[in-house]
């Protein structure tokens, strides 16, 4: 009895429940916009632009909801039929319409369409190119998708690079990976390539995103107001991995910038080898293992772990950018130099004045000074460096970096021609982490 | 006789008349039974199979999304393969879209235009169960990888190796070039995709033509286009659109299946191809196609509406125009899915500014569908709760799409999960909600019972709760900066507690629509027994026994106003009076006239199945014995004829059949 009595007030119920559950909304984190990829959490004039229109619409179409919503709620209580004889009842006079009211709600939505379409035609200028009385300062960079990763040149700078065979410095284009580094105050203007299907650059709080799209020159262009870490991400489903090809942006003032620059632009960074340095282990031990747990259940856990790489990822990258010499073992660096060549990762990376000569992988050259790794998907840490190495299909399931080395097609069950030991990743790792 | 017109159409028996000869087979007769089904032309049980398959995929493609969901409840989850993710992803737009939505409505068309217009058939019965099979071919088509799938995650287990090597695409239902070349996806998954998408094509442009001619030709004597009942409005432009977007589809998935099974360069980047022009090509047919999916829910809201409130639609000319100016202007708009891929700011203005003109004929729509509540006397039952939840749900869409049209505010939207909720209110809430008002509103009619109300009233609650708890919450995770198709996302990207609210109320969904369809299986064996006209209807369907007889209407109506039922019931002697002289001259002409069934039409689409099948799989004599399937079968189908039979129907309404003259 008591469940018919449930029953019976349903629907009464369920308006109570659903009135509980709008205020208890705002409760659940509903309106915190305020993730690192929040498109509210606007840093440059581009999201700003964008964000702007956002709220015309949003009030518009706000005012619409409750004008509408409410003739439609008070329609739907005032002329329900309350009892069985109101249902029974002759039908109401059987109007046809009014073609007043028509036209009134034509040209009303016409009015409130004007509303949003005078903006958004402003804004889809502003956001189309750098405007051209900042032209001149306009930094360029093209960006490049590969599945699954982000290749980034910067057309206007020259690098150097060691000549393998003179050992002379010669000049070579600067390109990096996975990592943007922008000057902060200054538009960007960015080329967006691909090199195999449709990708998309999204900084969410610079700047919406736009396609990079094959057989076209697309562009876009942004801006960060202050010096930031910003996070962004391929928006456009582009095969497995699409949603672990992530990317950072990273602005930096002026004079930071030029710095980094500076860096950037020489060969691979090569330790001496002291004879007396000491044999320091790798600092595994101050790094977190990994979270997620290696027998593929979910945990829940965030994948890129230490505290400061969460909370301020900014600070984070500035502490890696240069080297600490009490962390690096030259005897071992070395030897990860040449394993890198050994297992023939260098047909896929290229690190800039050493072995590695391969551009179908990220660019190593400064590996080492970023804060990310796998495309943003992991922190770069020694740790997770060495999972990543050691079972990169583990963290990017189909991802195309390889460490099995390849199989003898005359002799398919042979066991493969490259293995990693434990060591060699160990080498492996000092040798990369040296590369700021 | 006339007791087997108040059993469940299903359930019926009858006594078959003597075959018929035919060529190379005698012509079945046969009503009942597997024949009887396969082979049948009557408009109402190929409206029925339609339903009966497009419901299986609905709730197939609501598992996908299940699995999609569950994916996605906690960060960094494990719980499927990211390849498994994409195929789900894919699978459940393509289900959803062209296998769920379109067939549903599509049987809504057969069951509903004859009988809004007063007509016995639809102008080309054969065709019309032509369209059904080969539908339901193109849709084994695109999901019989997860049988081959299954079939060697078996044998793999068991340590058998790959049987077929056969799974589902997964490259979106959007099926973006350069994805689906051979370079990135060389499986046959895709060429299942393209071909099974193609055979759908021939089905629904085929299906479009029957009903234009029907409804352009067959209408009952008196109804005019403007006394056309709203949704047969709604179909009529719907079937216009499918005639005009089909083609843009069917050419770029002839290029596909080109560049992929004999080397062109339509979309092939190495060859100089132009992905872009797929986007283009998908867009013509995909804007129309999101108007195909949602004008004839309109149609039923439109009809449902006014019966529920017991007076006539409000604006009934601004109604269809507006209907009419929303399929003009849909193929206007169609870059607005393009936004980010570099259009240029004049064409991002052009296109932003279309989108924005479309939303005054829909904005109007619903201040009309308010009218017609207006001084109304609301009768709130299970359909009336579902147009209802349906004007709140669609305008919310509405609302969101009104944002998407300002581009720059898209640059940010597009490919999150705020389109995400965007496209659900309009397709869940939207023509969803529409559907699943008009198989409570009808299924009287076409199955003689009545919905349990009570059941029907908690089915909605529980889909309207757990639809908007899903997919409310989706509209902030997409403005704090979740991109779609997304296998997963870190936990430090603030999308954790929105994911697991957004999982819970699928679940809840799920259970709603499970107990909504439960309710309809009871109805059918249990349900009250429902009259000939149980909600006090408006429209002709209203007017014959449920479920109606073979043959419709004893005497075709004669159309002396809008909603013509209404006016019937209220002029009883005009109506005597137009039955008894309409029968006459039936009479007077040798009875009833019914089309015979066939085997050819299913014959055809075989041939289709086989022929998609061999072709998708590189096997060339299989492509060949489908393609000599389907020449046969429609030679055959024309040399055989339209046949057909007369009924002669005795005072009581009892019908016999006279096979002897045509």
């Amino acid at each position: 009895m008591r469940f018919t009595a449930l029953f019976r007030s349903f629907p009464s119920r369920a308006w109570r429940a659903l009135a509980v559950a709008a205020l208890a909304l705002p409760t659940l984190g509903l309106w915190q916009l305020d993730g690192p990829q929040s498109t509210f959490d606007v840093k440059g004039p581009v999201a700003q632009s964008q964000l702007n229109l956002f709220m015309v619409t949003f009030w518009v179409t706000l005012v619409l909801f409750i004008v509408v919503g409410g003739l439609l709620a008070y329609a739907t209580w005032k002329f329900r039929a309350k009892t069985e004889a109101d249902e029974r009842a002759a039908p109401p006079p059987q109007s046809h319409g009014n073609p007043m009211v028509e036209l009134g709600i034509t040209i009303a939505s016409i009015l409130c369409l004007v509303i949003i379409a005078v903006p958004t035609l402003k804004a889809i200028w502003f956001t189309d190119d750098v405007p051209a009385e900042r032209k001149g300062e306009a930094y360029e960079i093209t960006a490049t998708g590969y599945q699954w990763w982000f290749k980034f040149d910067y057309p206007g700078e020259t690098a150097k690079t060691l000549n393998p065979v003179s050992h002379k410095l010669e000049d070579a284009p600067l390109s990096t990976a996975n990592e943007l580094v922008i000057p902060a105050g200054r538009p960007v203007h960015i080329n967006l390539r691909t090199v195999d299907v449709i990708h998309s650059f999204w900084v969410p709080k610079l700047a919406g995103k736009v396609d990079m799209m094959p057989n076209r020159a697309n562009r876009m262009w942004l801006q960060a107001d202050e010096p930031g870490y910003f996070y962004g991400q391929c928006a456009q489903y582009c095969g497995e991995d699409h949603s672990l090809m992530r990317f950072r942006v990273i602005a930096l003032s002026a004079t930071d910038f030029a710095a980094w620059l500076v860096n950037q632009k020489l060969p691979a960074r090569t330790v001496a080898a002291m004879a007396d340095a000491p044999a320091n282990p790798l600092p595994n031990s101050k790094i977190e293992l990994a979270m997620l747990d290696l027998t593929g259940r979910p945990s829940g856990e965030a994948l890129s772990g230490s505290d400061i790489f969460n909370h301020d990822p900014f600070a984070a990258w500035q502490a890696r950018q240069a080297p600490v010499a009490a962390q690096e073992t030259p005897a071992l660096i070395a030897e990860g130099r040449r394993l890198f060549k050994e297992k023939t990762c260098i047909g896929c990376h290229t690190i800039r004045g050493q072995e590695g000569v391969g551009v179908t992988g990220p660019e190593l050259t400064h590996v080492g000074s970023r804060s990310t790794i796998a495309a943003g998907v992991l922190e770069n840490s020694s740790q997770r460096m060495r999972d990543w190495i050691t079972d990169p299909q583990h963290w990017k399931p189909g991802d195309k970096m390889f460490n099995g080395g390849y199989i003898d097609p005359t002799n398919p069950g042979a066991d493969r021609k490259i293995s990693l030991s434990d060591a060699n990743v160990t080498a492996l790792v000092a040798y990369l982490q040296s590369l700021k | 006789m006339a007791e087997a017109l108040v059993k469940p159409a299903l359930l019926t028996h009858e006594v078959p008349a003597a075959a018929k000869p035919g060529l190379l087979f005698p012509r079945p007769t046969t009503k009942t039974g597997l024949v009887g089904w396969l082979t049948t032309v009557d408009h109402k049980k190929i409206g029925i199979l339609y339903a009966a398959f497009a419901i299986c995929f609905f709730l197939i493609g609501g598992l996908e999304a299940l699995g999609i969901r569950t994916q996605l409840i906690v960060p960094n989850n494990h719980f499927i393969t990211p390849e498994f993710y994409d195929q789900l992803f894919t699978m459940h737009g393509t289900t959803m879209i062209f296998l769920a939505v379109m067939p549903l409505n599509a049987a809504f068309f057969n069951l509903l235009i004859p009988l809004q217009i007063g007509a016995r058939d639809v102008a080309f019965p054969r065709l019309n169960a032509f369209s059904l099979w080969v539908f339901v071919a193109g849709a084994i088509i695109l999901n019989i990888g997860w049988v081959t799938g299954a079939i060697d995650a078996i044998a793999a287990r068991t340590g058998h190796g790959l049987l077929f090597n056969i799974h589902e695409p997964d490259i979106g239902w959007f099926g973006y070039s350069p994805l689906t070349s051979k370079i990135f996806t060389p499986g046959i998954s895709t060429d299942l995709w393209t071909l099974g998408l193609q055979v759908l094509g021939v089905s629904s442009i085929v299906a479009s033509l029957n009903f234009i001619v029907t409804i352009i030709n067959l209408r009952a004597p008196g109804l005019t286009m403007m006394r056309l009942p709203v949704f047969t409005w709604m179909s009529l432009v719907t079937s216009f659109l499918l005639v005009l977007a089909m083609p843009a589809i069917a050419i770029a998935l002839v290029e596909v299946i080109f560049d992929r099974h004999f080397g062109t360069h339509f979309f092939e980047v190495s060859g100089g191809g132009q992905p872009i022009l797929w986007q283009h090509l998908f867009w013509v047919f995909g804007h129309p196609e999101v108007y195909i999916l949602i004008l004839p829910p309109m149609g039923y809201v439109s009809e449902i509406l006014p019966t529920f409130s017991r007076k006539p639609l409000f604006g009934y000319p601004v109604v269809v125009f507006s209907g009419v100016t929303i399929g003009f202007i849909g193929f206007g708009v169609w870059s607005h899915h393009m936004f980010t891929t570099g259009l240029g700011a004049v064409a991002t203005a052009a296109f932003s500014l279309a989108t924005m003109a479309i939303a005054v004929p829909t904005g109007v729509k619903i201040f009309n569908w308010i009218g017609t509540l207006w001084g109304g006397r609301l009768v709130m039952r299970t359909p009336m709760l579902f147009a209802l939840g349906f004007i709140w749900m669609f305008m919310i869409g509405g609302f969101s799409g009104i944002m998407h049209a300002a581009a720059p505010a898209d640059a940010e939207q597009h490919d999150s999960y705020f389109v995400i909720a965007h496209f659900h209110y309009v397709l869940i809430g939207g023509a969803t909600f529409g559907l699943l008002a008009a198989i409570t509103f009808w299924f009287p009619k076409f199955f003689g019972r009545m919905i349990n109300d009570k059941i029907g009233k908690l089915s909605f609650w529980l889909i309207f709760i757990g639809f908007n708890v899903t997919f409310f919450p989706m509209h902030f995770l997409g403005l704090n900066g979740m991109p779609r198709r997304t296998w997963t996302y870190d936990s430090n990207m603030g999308w954790n507690d929105l994911n697991l609210l957004c999982t819970l109320g699928a679940y809840l969904l799920g259970l709603g629509i499970l107990v909504y369809f439960a309710n309809i299986v009871w109805s059918y064996f249990n349900g009250e027994k429902a009259g000939n006209d149980p909600w006090d209807g408006r429209t002709l369907e209203w007017s014959i026994p449920s479920p109606p007889p073979e043959h419709n209407f004893a005497a075709i109506p004669v159309v002396h106003d809008r909603d013509a039922w209404w006016y019937e019931k209220t002029h009883r002697e005009e109506t005597a009076r137009d039955v008894a002289a309409t029968i006459k001259a039936e009479s007077s002409h040798g009875g009833i006239h019914m089309p015979d069934q066939s085997w050819f039409p299913f014959i055809a689409a075989l041939g289709m199945l086989l022929g998609g099948l061999g072709f998708a799989t590189y096997h060339l004599p299989v492509a060949l014995v489908g393609l000599a399937l389907v020449m046969f079968g429609s030679y055959l189908w024309a040399l055989e004829g339209p046949g057909g039979y007369h009924i002669h129907l005795d005072k009581d309404g009892n019908a016999t059949e006279d096979h002897g003259s045509h």
